[in-house]
C-alpha cells in the first residue's frame, strides 16, 4: 500500500464532512460503518452530492444503483471503489 | 347555494417542443413525433455531451427580452387573440430571465442592467405591459406545478368576482440551472424520457409556454370550462414524491370535489408522467387509489413535449382543451415496454373518442401537487354569473412574527417605540436557534429565516393543527443557493453542479420545508412578484380561506446575498440594504378579539388614483394614518405621488426609512400594524402616534400599487 492510497481514507472523511456540512470531526467517521441512513443521517440528496464530488475530484462515476450500493457501503468501501476505478493519470 | 361565476376557457396559446402554436400542437398530437436533442442554448460538453433536452428552436419574434419572456408573450398573444385585454394575469414560472443571468455571470458582468430580467415578476409584467392589464399581475413559482397552481389561483380569482377575464398559464425556457440541476440529480434520461416504461430512466427537461384565457362572461366561443382545481402538499420530502402518492391522491380528490364530479365522470387523465422511476410509480398508485377499476383512458404527453417544468400545467391544460375540442385521446409517446408494476395501461396511439371531462396532473419539488379538471362546454348546463363584484372578507390575525436587524417582533417593536432604526440585516442569532440544527443542516439563510418565522408564528397562534394553507412571498427566492449552484458550475467549466443547491434554489423550497416542519398537507403557494410578493401571498390566502381552508400561514421574507442582491435589487444599492420578513397566521373572521386585515387591491394605477379606485370614502374619517412603502428604483413612488396622497388630509407615514429596503418589508409592516391597532399606538412616524379609529391603510407603491388595511 502506497502513501497516496493511505491518505485517501482521511481525505474522503474530510471531504464527506465538508461537502455535507456534517456537525462532526472527520476523525470521528467510522470507516466501516454504513454511510447512508442511520448514524450520519445521510440521505439520497447527500448521496448525489457525494456522487458529484467523487466524479469531479477523482474522475470516478457512480451512475447506477448497484454501483451506489457498493460505493456507499462504508467510507472504506468508498475508498476501495475509487482506488479500483480511478483513471491511471490521476491515481 | 350561491351562484359562482364559471371559468370559461375562451382562448388558448402554446409553444412546446415540436409546436409553435395551437394548430401545430393539434397536428403533433394527431401524429406524434419526438424532437429531443442536446441543447443548443448553452454549451454541453464533457459530462453532459449528447444528453437530450426538448428545445423549441428559433422563436418567431424579434423581441430582445429573455427567452422565457418571449415564450410567455407568444403563447399569451395567441390565447388573447384580438379579444379584449384581460383584467388580471397569473403566470407560473421558475426560471424567469435566468438564461440571461447565467450568461452575464459567466461573462463576469457586474452591471445591474445585465441582470434586470432576473426577477420572476418581469415575465408577468412584460405581459401586463403588452396587454395593458389593470388588475392583479401575479407570479406563482411552485416548481413543476407552477402553471397548474396558477390555474387554481386564476379560478379562485374569477370565482371571487375580483376579475372577469384572467390570463393564466406558465412559461419556462431551457437554461443551465434546470438542465444541469436535474442532471446532478441523475433524473435526465440518456435516450429521452419514456413515461410508464419498465426501463424508464428519467425525464427530458424541456421549455415552453401554455396560456389560457378564462372568462366569467364569455366574449367569444367557449372552448372548455375550467370546472375544478385541487391543491395539496406531500409534506414528505424536498424533491421526492410521497412513495404511495398520498399528496397526489389528495389533490386529485380535491379537484374532482371542486368540479362536483365523481371519478367515473373522467374521460381522460393527462398524467404528470415525467418518466422518472419515483414519479410514475407514485402517480400510478394515486390514480389507482382514486379511480379503482376500470381506469379511465390515460397518458403522459411528456414523451412528446419533454417536461417544460413551470409551463407543464399550462401546456397540458391546452392539450386537455384540444382533447375535448377534437375528441382525441393523446398517446403516451415514447413507451417501448410498459412497466407491469404500475398496473396502468396508457393510450398507445392517438385515439378518436368523445372527451367531455379531463383531469390534468402537475406535481413539483417540495411535494407540491396541483390538479385541474377541464370539461366540454356542453357537459353541464352553462350557469351564468350574476355579475356582482365582491371584495375579499377581512381576516383575523391570530399571531404575527417578524425579523429585522434588531431581532424579533417584540425587539423590533421596542426599537421603533424608542425611535431607533431597524434597518439592516437580521443577525444570525435571531433565527438560527429556532429550528433544530439536524432539520436545517442543508439549509441556507432564506429557508432558515422562513422556518424560524413559520415556527414562531405557528406556536404563537396556539393552533394544535397544522395551518390549512401556506402562502409564501419572496421576490428573489433563495439567492445564495442559486449563486452557489452557478458558481460551482462555472468553476468546473460547466461540468459539475450541486444537487443540494439546485433543490434549494427553487423559489418554493422554503415553503416545502415549512410544510415538512409543520406537517401541512394543504395548498402550498409561493408568490414571487417583486415588492408585491407579500400582498399576493395574502391574496392567495384570502382566496383559500374564502374557499374553505381553516387557517393560513402567510410569510414573506428576503435573504441578502452579497453577490446577487446588489446586482438584482435596486433597493439593495442604497444605504438601507436590509433583509428579513414576517409571518402571520390568519383565520376567517370568527368574531373573536384581535386585529383584522384585509387585502384591498392591486392596480396599475399610481397611488392617488389607486386610492380613488378602492372607493374607501373619506380617508380622514376612516383611517388614523396611511402607511406608504416606497421601493427604491421605482418612479411610481415619487415625492409628487406621496404629496398627492397626503393631500387627502390623513396623516401619512413612509415606512422603508425606518424598516429598511427589501422586497418583503411589506410583511414586516403589516405584522407591526397588527400590533399597533391592538396597542392603540403606531410607532412608525417621527413619534408614536395614538390611534383613535384603530384602522390603518398600507399602500405599497412599486411596479404596481397594492393596498392592505389593518384594523382592530
Amino acid at each position: 500500500m502506497t502513501q497516496a492510497t493511505d491518505s485517501l481514507l482521511p481525505e474522503l472523511a474530510r471531504k464527506l464532512v465538508e461537502t455535507l456540512g456534517l456537525d462532526m470531526s472527520p476523525e470521528s467517521v467510522d470507516p466501516n460503518a454504513p454511510l447512508i441512513g442511520a448514524g450520519l443521517g445521510i440521505d439520497s440528496i447527500d448521496t448525489l452530492e457525494l456522487v458529484v464530488m467523487i466524479d469531479r475530484d477523482y474522475g470516478v462515476k457512480i451512475d447506477n444503483r448497484a454501483a451506489g450500493v457498493e460505493a456507499f457501503a462504508s467510507l472504506a468501501a468508498l475508498a476501495n471503489f475509487i482506488r479500483e476505478r480511478r483513471p491511471a493519470a490521476s491515481a | 347555494m350561491s351562484l359562482q361565476p364559471r371559468a370559461f376557457v375562451t382562448g388558448i396559446g402554446v409553444l412546446c417542443a415540436g409546436a409553435k402554436n395551437v394548430a401545430e400542437l393539434r397536428s403533433l398530437l394527431a401524429e406524434p413525433r419526438r424532437s429531443f436533442a442536446p441543447p443548443t442554448l448553452f454549451p454541453c460538453t464533457g459530462t453532459s455531451a449528447g444528453l437530450p433536452a426538448a428545445e423549441i428552436g428559433a422563436l418567431p419574434t424579434d423581441s430582445d427580452v429573455p427567452r422565457t419572456h418571449q415564450l410567455a408573450l407568444l403563447a399569451a398573444r395567441e390565447a388573447v387573440g384580438s379579444g379584449p385585454a384581460p383584467d388580471a394575469i397569473i403566470v407560473g414560472t421558475t426560471t424567469g430571465g435566468i438564461l440571461r443571468t447565467e450568461a452575464a455571470l459567466k461573462a463576469g458582468s457586474t452591471s445591474p442592467e445585465d441582470y434586470c430580467f432576473h426577477g420572476l415578476d418581469t415575465v408577468a409584467l412584460s405581459l401586463a405591459q403588452a396587454f395593458g392589464v389593470h388588475g392583479p399581475v401575479m407570479t406563482i413559482s411552485t416548481a413543476c406545478s407552477s402553471a397548474a397552481v396558477a390555474l387554481a389561483v386564476g379560478h379562485a380569482l374569477l370565482r371571487s368576482g375580483l376579475a372577469r377575464r384572467v390570463l393564466v398559464g406558465g412559461a419556462d425556457s431551457l437554461c443551465r440551472l434546470t438542465f444541469h440541476g436535474f442532471r446532478s440529480l441523475q433524473l435526465l434520461a440518456p435516450d429521452g424520457c419514456r413515461p410508464l416504461d419498465v426501463n424508464r430512466a428519467g425525464m427530458t427537461v424541456a421549455e415552453g409556454a401554455g396560456f389560457l384565457l378564462l372568462e366569467s362572461a364569455p366574449s367569444r366561443p367557449i372552448l372548455a370550462v375550467l370546472a375544478g382545481t385541487g391543491l395539496s402538499c406531500d409534506a414528505y420530502h424536498a424533491s421526492s414524491p410521497h412513495p404511495e402518492g398520498a399528496g397526489a391522491a389528495l389533490a386529485i380528490g380535491r379537484a374532482l370535489d371542486d368540479a362536483g364530479i365523481s371519478p367515473s365522470d373522467v374521460d381522460y387523465i393527462n398524467l404528470h408522467g415525467t418518466g422518472t422511476t419515483d414519479n410514475d410509480a407514485a402517480e400510478a398508485k394515486a390514480v389507482r387509489q382514486i379511480f379503482g377499476k376500470p381506469l379511465p383512458p390515460l397518458s403522459s404527453t411528456k414523451g412528446l413535449t419533454g417536461h417544460p417544468l413551470a409551463a407543464a400545467g399550462g401546456i397540458e391544460a391546452v392539450i386537455a382543451t384540444i382533447a375535448i375540442g377534437e375528441g382525441l385521446l393523446p398517446a403516451n409517446t415514447g413507451l417501448l415496454a410498459l412497466d407491469p408494476a404500475l398496473q396502468v395501461v396508457p393510450v398507445a396511439g392517438p385515439t378518436r373518442a368523445p372527451v367531455k371531462t379531463v383531469l390534468s396532473n402537475s406535481f413539483g419539488f417540495g411535494g407540491n401537487n396541483a390538479c385541474v379538471v377541464l370539461q366540454a362546454p356542453t357537459a353541464r348546463a352553462v350557469a351564468t354569473f350574476d355579475g356582482s363584484t365582491r371584495g375579499l372578507p377581512a381576516l383575523r390575525v391570530a399571531s404575527a412574527a417578524c425579523f429585522t436587524a434588531v431581532g424579533d417582533l417584540p425587539q423590533t417593536w421596542d426599537a421603533l417605540m424608542r425611535g431607533a432604526s431597524t434597518v439592516g440585516f437580521v443577525p444570525d442569532a435571531a433565527f438560527v436557534t429556532a429550528v433544530a440544527a439536524t432539520f436545517a443542516r442543508r439549509l441556507k439563510r432564506l429557508p432558515r429565516l422562513m422556518l424560524a418565522l413559520a415556527q414562531t408564528a405557528h406556536q404563537a397562534s396556539g393552533a394544535t393543527l397544522p395551518p390549512g394553507l401556506i402562502a409564501v412571498g419572496t421576490a428573489w427566492g433563495a439567492l445564495a443557493e442559486t449563486h452557489d449552484f452557478l458558481r460551482k458550475l462555472f468553476e468546473s467549466n460547466e461540468q459539475f453542479s450541486s444537487p443540494t443547491d439546485f433543490i434549494g434554489s427553487v423559489h418554493n423550497a422554503p415553503a416545502g420545508q415549512i410544510a415538512l416542519l409543520l406537517g401541512a398537507a394543504g395548498p402550498n403557494l409561493t408568490c414571487a412578484a417583486g415588492d408585491r410578493s407579500f400582498a399576493q401571498a395574502l391574496l392567495c390566502a384570502s382566496l383559500g380561506l374564502a374557499a374553505g381552508s381553516s387557517s393560513a400561514l402567510v410569510i414573506a421574507a428576503e435573504a441578502y446575498e452579497s453577490h446577487f442582491s446588489p446586482l438584482f435589487e435596486p433597493a439593495s444599492q442604497g444605504g438601507q440594504a436590509s433583509d428579513g420578513g414576517a409571518a402571520l397566521v390568519v383565520l376567517p373572521d370568527d368574531g373573536a378579539p384581535g386585529p383584522r386585515l384585509r387585502w384591498l387591491g392591486e392596480s396599475a394605477a399610481p397611488g392617488p388614483e389607486f386610492v380613488d379606485e378602492l372607493e374607501l370614502g373619506s380617508l380622514r374619517d376612516r383611517y388614523d394614518a396611511i402607511l406608504v412603502s416606497r421601493p427604491a428604483g421605482f418612479a411610481s413612488a415619487t415625492d409628487d405621488t406621496i404629496a398627492r396622497i397626503a393631500q387627502r388630509g390623513c396623516p401619512l407615514v413612509t415606512v422603508r426609512d425606518r424598516l429598511g429596503q427589501h422586497a418583503s418589508v411589506s410583511a414586516t409592516v403589516v405584522a407591526i400594524l397588527a400590533r399597533a391597532v391592538t396597542e392603540g399606538t403606531l410607532p412608525l412616524g417621527e413619534s408614536p402616534l395614538p390611534l383613535v379609529r384603530k384602522r390603518l391603510l398600507f399602500l405599497d407603491l412599486g411596479a404596481r400599487s397594492t393596498a392592505v388595511e389593518v384594523f382592530a
